[in-house]
């Protein structure tokens, strides 16, 4: 592969197999995703997305095979690749007795965030949360915490940005919210999503791939994905159980 | 890169202060549990007799409440990282893993001294009235107190570490942590009961136990520091 493929790939994952135990979550799974894309990814519960997306996340190791986020390693390159990346998952990540401007703060801390304050407030404002940053997060509806959790993705301003369902249990207002940063910055970054929504995911998508039992059942850019097929595809592996 | 890490462990260490001055939860647990096991202490040894000599035994009361004391700490100190997925996002910075262990046991740490330095006095108080003390040894105590508590906070944030994704957390963290404890403890009951009994076999005693303790924690810190990479990351 030359070099300057490599800098047009966000993602290269070649034959990655994660096992817990016996138990293979993914099991050689294979994929590239120029920079730029947004990839969703679909299949039914114990697929292996969020399997996928930890082991993409520097947050699991590979068993066996290799995955590349920005042409870095995620096992031997991961202390850089985390300050390129950000997660918005379904569950917040915030502290409940820090209120958002000191969770804010403190993940600045932790990626080294130019002028602190300064990004805080901007994004506080982004998610429109600046009239609660002196509040605990414990006070904080779900679609607040979410907001704020976007927020805190953002902070270091990462080019390959992983949502793990991120509009899961989220108000109208709340999803407006989410849809509108991230049509903000979606030609300046690359998106990984997971979905179990396929309007939404095929929306917003520019590659779709659905997961069973760990294994790549579908992998093509939206432009070649024939919608009637891909859901005929999509519910013939929901019967298909967890890998 | 040191000083980035400088950095991210001073925001860790704040960012628990804060947390725990703000809810209380390990300190009130802490200390309610040490001064009620010194209260405990008390009332079963009221009956011991006129011959019995507290201090023959202070050491080993002392570090036993401190070693129990410390579990209830440790266990807390990690549930609120999991609370809400925040270990995660810890580990989703740049971070090194060791900065993140060295940041949760400075916590402990200075949760376990100040629960200590509250019981201390109040041990005093109870058991050790009265009787003859020499004050430059038992000025030796807050030493091994430090030395002993380094210990036990690293050994126990690598093991609450482990424990903490387990279904049984509290019977895991004891059935690890009270084993491997032992050695600390034996250095340090021998250091302190050394500084209590005083004079010069008693400083001997002490210096004899802290080198135990001492040579525990530089092992201990080091496997735990080298360990916990692969831990976090299990």
């Amino acid at each position: 592969m030359t070099e300057e493929h490599q800098h047009t790939l966000a993602l290269e994952v070649r034959d990655l197999t994660r096992a817990f135990g016996v138990r293979k979550a993914l099991d050689g799974v294979s994929l590239e995703l120029p920079v730029g894309a947004f990839l969703s990814i679909f299949g039914p519960n114990g697929a292996g997305k969020t399997t996928l997306v930890k082991v993409l996340t520097t947050l699991l190791n590979p068993s066996s095979g290799s995955a590349r986020v920005l042409g870095r390693d995620v096992v031997s390159d991961a202390v850089d690749l985390r300050t390129h990346i950000g997660l918005i998952s379904h569950n917040p990540l915030l502290y409940p007795d820090l209120t958002a401007e000191e969770n804010l703060l403190f993940f600045a801390d932790m990626y080294g965030v130019e002028q602190p304050h300064v990004r805080v407030s901007e994004l506080l404002e982004a998610v429109e949360l600046d009239h609660r940053k002196l509040d605990l997060t414990r006070t904080f509806s779900r679609g607040m915490l979410q907001r704020l959790s976007i927020a805190r993705a953002l902070l270091h301003r990462p080019e390959v940005i992983f949502l793990d369902e991120p509009y899961s249990g989220l108000d109208p207002h709340a999803m407006d919210i989410l849809d509108g940063l991230i049509a903000q910055i979606r030609d300046s970054h690359t998106f990984v999503m997971i979905s179990h929504d396929l309007d939404k995911g095929l929306e917003l998508c520019s590659h779709a791939l659905i997961l069973a039992k760990g294994r790549v059942v579908l992998y093509e850019p939206r432009e070649a994905i024939d919608d009637a097929a891909f859901r005929q595809t999509y519910r013939s592996t929901v019967g298909m159980g967890v890998s | 890169m040191a000083s980035a890490s400088g950095r991210q462990l001073r925001a860790m260490l704040r960012k628990d202060i804060v947390m725990e001055l703000r809810t209380k939860e390990m300190i009130m647990s802490m200390g309610l549990y040490s001064l009620l096991t010194m209260v405990v202490y008390f009332v079963a040894l009221s009956q011991a007799g006129s011959n019995f000599d507290p201090r023959d035994i202070a050491a080993g009361l002392l570090w036993l409440a401190f070693i129990f004391t410390s579990m209830l700490g440790l266990n807390r100190s990690l549930v609120h990282e999991k609370d809400q997925g925040c270990l995660e996002a810890l580990l989703l910075s740049p971070v090194d893993r060791p900065v993140i262990f060295f940041a949760k046991a400075g916590g402990n740490l200075i949760f376990l001294l100040a629960v200590e330095a509250l019981t201390l006095p109040v041990f005093g108080f109870l058991f050790l009235q009265g009787t003859h003390l020499d004050w430059g040894s038992i000025a030796l105590l807050p030493l091994i107190l430090i030395v002993g508590s380094i210990g036990m906070a690293g050994v126990g944030t690598l093991l609450a570490t482990m424990s903490v994704n387990t279904s049984g957390k509290d019977f895991v963290l004891a059935m690890l942590f009270i084993p491997l404890m032992y050695p600390l403890l034996l250095g340090a009951v021998t250091a302190t009961g050394g500084a209590i009994v005083g004079g010069a076999q008693g400083v001997s005693v002490f210096w004899t136990g802290m080198g135990w303790v001492v040579g525990y924690d530089v092992i201990m810190l080091l496997a735990s520091y080298g360990l916990y990479e692969f831990i976090v990351g299990a």
